[in-house]
């Protein structure tokens, strides 16, 4: 039984004619037919590549999907969880954002941005899994060896997928003709990306053949080659130093930070030389003998001379603090003597007033048993 | 022999979070379909323009 519902444009949407072209696109339907069949025959491929751990070639092959149809939504889901795999969470992420704008339900997609959004953390760790990764670049292009190492090793650690980070150790491990250390970064990338063509290129520049690489790669565990271990540092510093010997003084470059690796390990070196005087383990007794002579000459030159004029203005003081209170002790006698004197005139002023009392007339009889009343009455009768 | 200068500029810097706008952008590729509908585009318009380059109508 036929049905009556129009065929409708994968492309635009609007309606196919009887013709097979598009009326708004003017596509042919057998046009995209074709190229969404070869777009799925390329995701097969890119599939097959994925399961046998070939992502390089998986990847290859899922961009070429792309191109047939660019909304195939289980290319990009895929593509996405290889670059997920590979470290690249940004590159993951995009094709997932891609992938659900296309197709927003019953999409895997939905799933695994849901999951990266859930956990925070996990998207600061990328972000700054980038951003060293992109530092490391940085000092590699700016010839600072060493610190793009110590970058690349925090950026791994954070991190045991990166691809990117591997293949650009090993790039640096190559420069310092480390090729041991190469070759175990290039097996942890072989361990995710089994073929890896950068990887297999450097192996094959190293003078690995193919069957070694198949080795390398078939190994058992990556987990314990001491890669990211600490002692790198001094090893890269003594084989750079050794190599600097080698090289012509007037073409080696200036560069702080080498500099003072040479010096720390100059240092290491002078301290293991049997024989040899290590000047650094009398610093203390320097500093107590300069400690003791700068106490001599602080209690022996400078500081008598600091007493005596400390002595000098204290007397100055002294003296005139003593003069004040002799001029105040003068002041206190005559104030005293004039005092004394006022006594006497007092006492001479009351026994003259002795000697002549002349009292007043006592009227208190008269009041005594009159009230205010009548004593009123008695001032307005007279 | 490898070059490492050479080979440095095979490593480009990967996008940060804050740029993830940017790789979603950046991966809006143009697929077989998108190309065919540009060149029918350039053919109707090269059509038009050919029939009457003032008024860019057929006829």
């Amino acid at each position: 039984m036929s049905s009556n519902k129009p065929v409708v444009c994968p492309i635009c949407g609007a309606q196919i004619k009887k013709s097979g072209y598009c009326s708004a696109c003017y596509m042919h339907m057998d046009i995209i037919k074709k190229a969404y069949n070869t777009s799925d025959y390329y995701y097969n491929i890119g599939y097959d590549k994925a399961v046998a751990r070939d992502l390089s070639g998986a990847i290859e092959s899922l961009n070429m999907s792309l191109r047939y149809n660019k909304k195939n939504i289980m290319t990009r889901n895929l593509l996405g969880l290889i670059y997920y795999e590979m470290g690249e969470i940004v590159m993951a992420l995009s094709h997932w954002v891609m992938s659900v704008n296309y197709k927003s339900t019953n999409n895997l997609a939905t799933k695994y941005l849901k999951e990266l959004r859930s956990n925070p953390t996990t998207l600061a760790d990328v972000d700054q899994i980038a951003i060293k990764y992109n530092m490391a670049l940085n000092y590699a292009k700016r010839d600072d060896i060493d610190l793009a190492i110590i970058q690349l090793k925090s950026v791994l650690s954070n991190n045991g997928h990166f691809v990117k980070g591997y293949l650009l150790l090993a790039l640096l491990y190559i420069n310092f003709g480390n090729y041991e250390k190469a070759r175990v970064t290039l097996r942890r990338v072989l361990k995710i990306d089994k073929a890896n063509p950068l990887a297999i290129h450097y192996l094959h520049e190293m003078g690995n053949t193919d069957t070694d690489i198949i080795q390398m790669r078939d190994d058992e565990s990556v987990e314990d080659d001491g890669l990211l271990d600490e002692e790198y540092i001094e090893e890269n510093t003594i084989r750079r130093s050794t190599s600097l010997m080698d090289e012509d003084p007037t073409e080696k470059k200036s560069n702080p930070i080498k500099d003072f690796y040479e010096k720390c390990k100059n240092t290491l070196l002078k301290k293991k030389v049997i024989g040899d005087i290590g000047f650094a383990k009398y610093s203390g007794v320097y500093v107590l003998v300069g400690m003791v002579l700068g106490a001599l000459i602080l209690g022996f030159v400078l500081l008598p001379a600091q007493r005596k004029s400390l002595r000098t203005e204290n007397e100055k003081i002294i003296k005139t603090y003593s003069e004040e209170i002799a001029a105040k002790e003068t002041t206190i006698t005559n104030l005293d003597a004039e005092v004394s004197d006022l006594h006497r005139q007092i006492a001479r002023l009351e026994a003259d007033n002795s000697d002549d009392v002349n009292p007043l007339p006592d009227y208190s009889y008269i009041t005594n048993g009159m009230t205010d009343e009548d004593i009123q009455n008695m001032i307005i009768n007279e | 022999m490898i070059n490492f200068e050479e080979e440095l500029k095979r490593f480009q810097p990967i996008p940060e979070v804050n740029q993830a706008e940017e790789a979603i952008y950046n991966n809006d590729l143009k697929d077989i379909s998108d190309i065919v509908m540009v060149v029918t585009a350039e053919m109707k318009s090269s059509v038009a323009g050919a029939a009457n380059p003032i008024t860019g109508r057929i006829g």
